[in-house]
């Protein structure tokens, strides 16, 4: 970025955007703006699947596998208080191995919160949420153990996967639990999608938690990153409408949006 | 009053962030952020380190009750707390052993940097008088010439009588004789050099003495050095150095590198499910496998001369295109989820615990 290390204005422009978007739907909302949400059938499935394990007696599984602290882990926390409610309700033994300890805590927090909310506070098994390994295929082989003892009837693998996805997956395969996967890692969504009874792409694990509890600021959040994933697309269009021009009539020279973005500080001097 | 704190801490570490990513280094200096940089990230250090700490209770308290009421599984616990015990042991012992041989090589090499120092601290009065020289000693001047060289020499004999005796005492246990041989020759050179600084009497140091102490202190970087990997080599046969070998390369290596071997059984195994051509989706999927499979092997080109182009293809523009779509989703989610974080608008499931 020409001697920038930094964030240049268009980036500036842009979070300021992103954040005025995100404060205009919250007030919508708040207003009682009502927003649809599509179906989506992975998120629907989670529901089923932890009523399934309520139906034959087996322990839920819920796993944040790789997340460490941020944004994907608070997506993932969302979706892991509406298992741990269904979970208290139907009394359900709910387990949680983790791989991250910073994470673990507020893990047990979000599962402690759901609990209460339910009016069992009481039933909360601090051991449920299980410290294996910060090492990745040391934490895959402690998670396949698991579900190889335990013998869930339903996993939900929610976060940040690696090459570990499809052990953990087909560990789950092979006891015939019903999965819900969603990473945000595009690597690993082919191999859940070959090995996981529903798997969420990339930002429906972001949109998980808005669908299932319809939580006005969740849906504010979702509705807000809609419309601004709609203006970057408007301006990969127009970046390829520009591109186009200048390749079909030679000589003419548009400012491609990408140059604007990514010009630095500099550019503003006059 | 907690949780509007709380805000407000949030608020403030996400407004350094934010203003660390977006002026420019320019205003960062001015700003004064730079400096803070530091001190903060190694905050965050050492509150990821407590948070192992945090992990290793859980992983005690969990097994431990496991083990101590017999629970179902309990060999496990016992094998994994085992495990965890004897790592840490030996994990330590190696922390101790590496200090330890650490201080005894840093012993032996400050007998050269003692040596150039002078001949330094000498220049430096030559050129610009004794303010151009670091004071040093109790009462904040140099020490004369001839007392360093004393403590110079008589530093050295007590570091050449040590080094000489470890050296011993390895001779009858090491099966490569050559580097010991070595470092005794070394030793026998820096000897002779300690000698000859005897002639170093008066209190300006002369060119002949320079050339002294730089001799000395060349025989003593190369007596250093051999020290320091015969140390090296010695630690690595010692029994905590081996048992270290033996659980972390013996067997955590070959335990990760055994799951990750797994890999390929279930790579084939889903790839069968996924295979079976039961839709139209798995149909496609099955035949871009084939032609990225086909494209990749002389057989493929063989069968059509295009098929490494569509392979490449297909790879370059509608995989690509769907890992752009599925990154910018999953990047502009996060986006908004962080702005959210930043600014502490909680959702009330997030928040029912203050309830």
């Amino acid at each position: 970025m020409n001697g920038f290390e930094h964030a240049t204005p268009g980036v500036l422009v842009l979070l300021v955007i992103a954040a005025g978007l995100l404060l205009r739907e919250l007030v919508r909302v708040k207003g009682g703006y009502l927003h649809s949400i599509r179906r989506i059938p992975g998120v629907d499935a989670i529901e089923g699947t932890v009523g399934r394990c309520a139906e034959q007696g087996r322990p839920v599984m819920f796993t944040t596998a790789l997340t460490d602290l941020g944004p994907v882990l608070y997506a993932c926390l969302g979706v892991l208080q509406t298992v741990a409610k269904k979970a208290a309700q139907y009394k359900l033994k709910l387990i949680v191995p983790q791989y991250s300890p910073e994470a673990m805590a507020l893990v047990e927090d979000s599962i402690r919160a759901a609990y209460n909310e339910v009016g069992r506070g009481s039933s909360f098994d601090p051991q449920s949420v299980v410290f294996l390994s910060s090492e990745q295929f040391a934490f895959a082989s402690g998670y396949m153990g698991l579900m190889h003892r335990e013998k869930p009837g339903a996993a939900c693998l929610f976060g940040v996967f690696a090459a570990e996805a499809l052990v953990l997956a087909e560990a789950g395969q092979q006891v015939g639990a019903r999965q819900v996967a969603a990473s945000v890692s595009p690597e690993q969504v082919a191999f859940f999608i070959c090995t996981c009874d529903y798997t969420l792409i990339g930002e429906e694990l972001f949109g998980a938690s808005a669908y299932l509890c319809r939580e006005p600021v969740q849906v504010a959040t979702l509705a807000a990153q809609d419309r601004f994933k709609f203006l970057l697309c408007v301006i990969v269009v127009v970046g390829v409408v520009c591109a186009t021009i200048m390749s079909i009539v030679p000589g003419v020279q548009i400012p491609m949006p990408h140059d604007l973005i990514s010009a630095g500080w500099e550019a503003l001097r006059w | 009053m907690r949780t509007r704190i709380i805000r407000t801490a949030t608020f403030l570490g996400g407004l350094y962030f934010f203003l660390y990513f977006v002026c420019p280094d320019a205003t960062i200096e001015a700003l004064g952020l730079k400096e803070g940089n530091e001190p903060i990230s190694n905050g965050f250090i050492v509150i990821g380190a407590m948070a192992v700490g945090l992990g290793l209770f859980n992983l005690v308290a969990k097994h431990g009750t496991q083990l101590i009421f017999k629970r179902q599984g309990w060999p496990f616990s016992l094998a994994l707390l085992l495990g965890l015990s004897s790592m840490l042991v030996v994990t330590t012992g190696q922390w101790i052993q590496g200090l330890r041989t650490s201080r005894e090589i840093r012993a032996a090499q400050v007998i050269g940097e003692f040596a150039t120092r002078i001949v330094d601290d000498a220049q430096g009065f030559a050129e610009k008088g004794s303010a151009g020289v670091k004071s040093i000693g109790v009462d904040g001047k140099i020490p004369s010439l001839k007392i360093r060289v004393g403590a110079l020499q008589q530093y050295t004999e007590t570091q050449i009588a040590r080094v000489t005796n470890q050296a011993s005492d390895m001779h009858h246990t090491w099966s490569n004789q050559t580097l010991l041989a070595e470092l005794h020759q070394s030793a026998g050179e820096l000897n002779f050099a300690v000698s000859a600084l005897g002639t170093i009497s008066g209190e300006t140091l002369g060119a002949a003495d320079e050339q002294t102490l730089k001799t000395f202190s060349q025989a003593a970087a190369k007596f250093s050095s051999l020290y320091s990997l015969v140390m090296r080599k010695e630690s690595g046969r010692g029994l905590i150095q081996r048992l270290y070998d033996l659980l972390y390369q013996g067997v955590f290596i070959q335990l990760g590198s055994a799951m990750f071997a797994l890999l390929g059984v279930y790579i084939a195994a889903a790839a069968y499910r996924a295979f079976r051509i039961r839709t139209l989706e798995s149909a496609l999927m099955m035949t871009a496998a084939l032609i990225v499979m086909l494209g990749q092997i002389a057989f493929g080109k063989h069968l059509y001369e295009g098929m490494p182009a569509l392979r490449q293809w297909l790879l370059e523009v509608p995989n690509s295109a769907a890992f752009r779509a599925i990154r910018l989703g999953a990047g502009v989610a996060g986006l908004m989820l962080a702005i959210r974080m930043w600014l502490s608008i909680e959702s009330t499931s997030s928040s029912s615990r203050k309830k």
